[in-house]
């Protein structure tokens, strides 16, 4: 069947938030965007399970999210190689400002389980309710709120207590995706 | 060492109590809620608005072509 261009435009409507979310679930930018063409790949080869009319922001979300836990598993396979994580970031000096703040989020958000995570991006920043985030991930409302809840309640301890050195971030600071990405 | 507190906290169940204390501490001020909101948005939003980089565009024209000869292969 045919790929509709209201499919195609609806897609690409929807990657900077994809990409948005990629990036806070994942801290690194080739990650992200890693994440995100094989979103786009899944959803152009399974594009007839998706319901016209239906929310296709959500269903894009989910495809990713998915992708992510998939990974992970894999990873998780692997021997976790402190060198990789580094790998792909660009350190700047702590005295360039501004950043800061970001980094210290950036850190925070990784000291998160992975659930608690994606519950506080999605209600908290991708603009979902509490209804779609639980679709998403599919679990029942009440475990989407009790993750945000915690979520927010173990980012204020970190960023309140500034403890976002145990990560060995506090002698540079990760340049923000935007930086990263002008060359 | 950081996570001292954490670490003491996963042996029993006491300290499930401790925790959720902790968490209503935490949530009893909405000015940080406020501010970990804005900051999570913050930071959301700077990749968020920007353009759709050429790579997924690119990316969805080779799906896009390589699904199109299918169609015309049923039309002949």
């Amino acid at each position: 069947m045919a790929i509709s261009t209201e499919f195609r435009t609806n897609i690409i409507a929807a990657i900077p938030s994809l990409r948005a979310f990629g990036l806070s679930l994942t801290a690194r930018g080739d990650r992200a965007d890693d994440l995100v063409q094989e979103t786009l790949m899944k959803a152009w080869k399974h594009h007839d399970s998706f319901q016209a009319g239906t929310n296709m922001k959500a269903w894009l979300f989910t495809i990713l999210r998915n992708e992510f836990y998939s990974q992970i598993r894999k990873r998780k396979r692997e021997v976790e190689d402190a060198d990789g994580f580094y790998s792909g970031k660009v350190a700047v000096h702590a005295e360039q400002h501004g950043h800061l703040d970001m980094a210290d989020l950036r850190v925070a958000l990784l000291k998160l389980p992975e659930d608690q995570r994606e519950a506080i991006i999605l209600v908290g920043a991708s603009g979902f309710s509490y209804e779609e985030a639980a679709e998403i991930c599919s679990v029942a409302i009440g475990t989407i709120k009790s993750r945000v809840n915690r979520a927010r309640a173990k980012l204020s301890e970190i960023l309140e207590t500034g403890d976002t050195s145990s990560l060995g971030l506090d002698d540079h600071v990760v340049a923000n995706f935007t930086g990263a990405e002008r060359n | 060492m950081v996570d001292n507190k954490i670490k003491k906290g996963r042996g029993g169940k006491p300290d499930k109590k401790n925790e959720n204390n902790k968490m209503m501490s935490a949530l009893a001020k909405p000015e940080v809620a406020d501010l970990i909101g804005q900051r999570l948005k913050t930071y959301y939003n700077s990749v968020a608005e920007q353009p759709v980089p050429d790579r997924f565009i690119d990316l969805l024209n080779r799906l896009e072509a390589a699904t199109e000869p299918k169609k015309s292969d049923r039309e002949y």
